[in-house]
């Protein structure tokens, strides 16, 4: 009943990514060219990674509200790192390390006290704001070597952006331990019934530990990955991402209650994200159009959801009867 | 709690020496008005144990509604329904979608956010700026007793007193805790949480129609988005002021102390010349530790020390 219904949703995302492609390409026709559909998957390199790391979380009941400025936090000291001391090795190493330390803070509070994710990462998410804000004051820093742009920008075959890559890579793995495995077991356990898992001898604190770091060390990855497409850093960045990453996520039928999930979905969901920003850019609409749709597609989604799982309920409270 | 922010509020007064001056204590009482009522609107919230990240736009819409309307030149008693009854719709939308869909209020707030916001830069003229409003719309702000104490200062003790009151002596307040603390016994006991919601929710609205319209009519000019952020201000004045984020406990005059303990801070930080964005960051630190020691069993966690300790000193003779 699950899988089935599982696949159900699956299909109706996929149907409306189709019918968003089409309908894109009707009002806009250059949409259908070659190198502007590989061009969607050139802009969501960002959100498709942190989007894998925060399915994880959410699967778990959690929720991660600070990844857009842990993204933010780290691009600043990457670009502060290069500009004091021009040594790129130097910087890309700093920021991983402070997007680690951001994710393992989250983590440890999230695990060593009572406090909730929400509130912890909504604290943390001014915390790290202010961080990046104290740092770079007004700059911006710009001016990285060609060799770390082409990270970023580099088209396999001349036609499929690196980005699509590291997606597709990311995606792979994430998939396998989220299906296979005892970690993904574990996550949808936390979900479901934490205590159980306690119970029975699992250190879920541990998990979370890790799937939080986990998070902040894809964060400070995407930040890079970001900025040698923006090729300049400032506090401006980042500043929308948390919805577009969660939004993937919800949309691609992770619950928010934890327990249920799917990284194929969630993979649907940031390419949903990336045509409708695509599209939207085609159109010449504004930013704020496109955040206003993704605030109204995420509270559509989260009912769309609620209603399915409503009937599911339903139906299996039918059926238990008649199985008993 | 109570020493804690007469401590600060002494701490303050030697360092900046202007609020001893009379029109310190205006700008002060005047300044901090809308703070009480919004953090007394989610104390209420976070009481149930829910949450409102979209209270901080809603104050934009209620301001917008109210200020428009204004500037049409109706009667200040229409414009003020308008925006409490903005205020209300905004609120109970996020209370019903909640509620209906048993979807968390934190992520539905979220995204109301992001529609706000949206919604503002899109479908309003002119991004919802609204300038030259004039007595009409600004008598309620801009007057005060005696030279000394603003009209929305009283309005904010009204509120305050009014909503101590219920907490503590109506039926609706104390079902408020009562679903916060264990939805289950609240069932039990004949409450039924999910109307309970609606209604805080609604009464958020009401609450935050009342700080949008304290905090709009002390200028003569409306920027909606520049209303984005209070939430944050408002979660840290009611979790400072005792409320406990996991639902359940907490008093509306915390709730209150709160609001002046979190004005007072920012306001001497910035006179003592740091930017604002170190309020970013101050802010999540003051809500982080003030969660911390609200949600924290510190009896357990001395117990527990105690163990440890009495283990570790036992050891070596054993």
């Amino acid at each position: 009943m699950r899988m089935k219904l599982g696949l159900n949703y699956q299909a109706m995302l996929g149907i409306l990514l189709v019918v968003l492609i089409i309908g894109f390409g009707i009002m806009e026709p250059v949409f259908f060219y070659p190198d502007v559909i590989f061009d969607v998957t050139a802009i969501i390199g960002e959100i498709g990674i942190m989007a894998m790391a925060m399915t994880f979380i959410i699967t778990t009941g959690g929720i991660d509200l600070s990844v857009g400025y842990i993204l933010q936090l780290s691009a600043i000291v990457f670009g502060a790192v290069f500009t004091a001391t021009g040594s790129l090795w130097l910087a890309v190493v700093l920021a991983l390390l402070t997007g680690t330390a951001c994710g393992f803070l989250n983590g440890l509070i999230i695990s060593k006290t009572k406090i909730p994710p929400l509130v912890t990462t909504l604290a943390t998410m001014n915390l790290f704001r202010g961080l990046s804000m104290i740092i770079a004051g007004t700059n911006s820093y710009s001016g990285f070597p060609d060799i770390f742009k082409k990270f970023s920008t580099i088209m396999i075959f001349g036609i499929i952006p690196i980005q699509f890559i590291y997606l597709l890579v990311f995606f792979i793995i994430f998939n396998l331990f989220y299906t296979r495995g005892s970690l993904g077991r574990n996550l949808k356990g936390i979900g479901f019934n934490e205590n159980a898992l306690v119970f029975s001898g699992i250190q879920t604190k541990r998990i979370k530990l890790f799937i939080y770091t986990l998070s902040g060390l894809l964060c400070a990855f995407a930040a890079l990955v970001y900025l040698g497409r923006l090729s300049s850093a400032k506090t401006s960045m980042g500043n929308d991402l948390n919805l577009q990453v969660i939004t993937a996520v919800v949309l691609g039928g992770t619950s928010t209650m934890g327990g249920v999930g799917s990284i194929m979905g969630t993979f649907i969901g940031v390419l949903i994200i990336g045509v409708l920003k695509k599209g939207f850019t085609l159109l010449n609409f504004s930013g704020n159009i496109f955040n206003f749709t993704l605030g109204v597609m995420l509270i559509i989604a989260l009912i769309v959801f609620a209603v399915l799982e409503a009937r599911k309920g339903k139906a299996r409270k039918q059926a238990k009867p008649a199985s008993s | 709690m109570l020493g804690l922010i007469v401590a600060a509020f002494l701490l303050f007064l030697s360092l900046t020496t202007n609020f001893s001056s009379k029109s310190g204590v205006f700008s002060l009482l005047l300044d901090v008005s809308p703070t009480i009522v919004g953090a007394i609107a989610l104390s209420m919230i976070i009481i149930t144990g829910n949450i409102d990240i979209s209270a901080g736009t809603i104050l934009g819409f209620v301001a917008f509604a109210a200020g428009s309307l204004s500037e049409l030149g109706v009667h200040p008693v229409i414009f003020m329904s308008a925006g409490l009854l903005m205020g209300m719709f905004l609120a109970g939308l996020n209370g019903w979608i909640s509620v209906t869909f048993r979807v968390p209020s934190i992520v539905v707030t979220l995204a109301m956010n992001m529609v706000h916001l949206g919604f503002y830069a899109t479908f309003l003229p002119n991004a919802g700026w609204v300038e030259n409003l004039g007595d009409n719309f600004t008598w309620l702000g801009q007057s005060r007793f005696f030279g000394l104490v603003p009209y929305i200062f009283i309005v904010a003790m009204v509120v305050a007193f009014a909503s101590m009151f219920m907490m503590r002596y109506t039926r609706f307040g104390k079902s408020l805790y009562a679903v916060g603390g264990n939805r289950q016994a609240a069932i039990y006991a004949g409450i039924n949480p999910d109307a309970t919601v609606i209604k805080v929710y609604l009464l958020e609205g009401l609450l935050l129609g009342i700080a949008g319209l304290l905090k709009a009519t002390t200028a003569n000019e409306i920027m909606p988005s520049a209303f984005q952020g209070r939430e944050m201000v408002f979660i840290a004045a009611a979790v400072v002021g005792g409320m406990n984020i996991m639902g359940g406990s907490g008093r509306i005059l915390g709730a209150v102390f709160g609001a002046v303990f979190v004005y007072l801070l920012s306001i001497t930080m910035i006179y003592l010349g740091f930017q604002d964005y170190f309020q970013f960051a101050l802010q999540g630190i003051i809500i982080l530790i003030a969660v911390f020691i609200t949600v924290t069993d510190f009896g357990q966690l001395r117990k527990s020390l105690r163990q440890t300790f009495a283990a570790a000193v036992k050891t070596p003779g054993a």
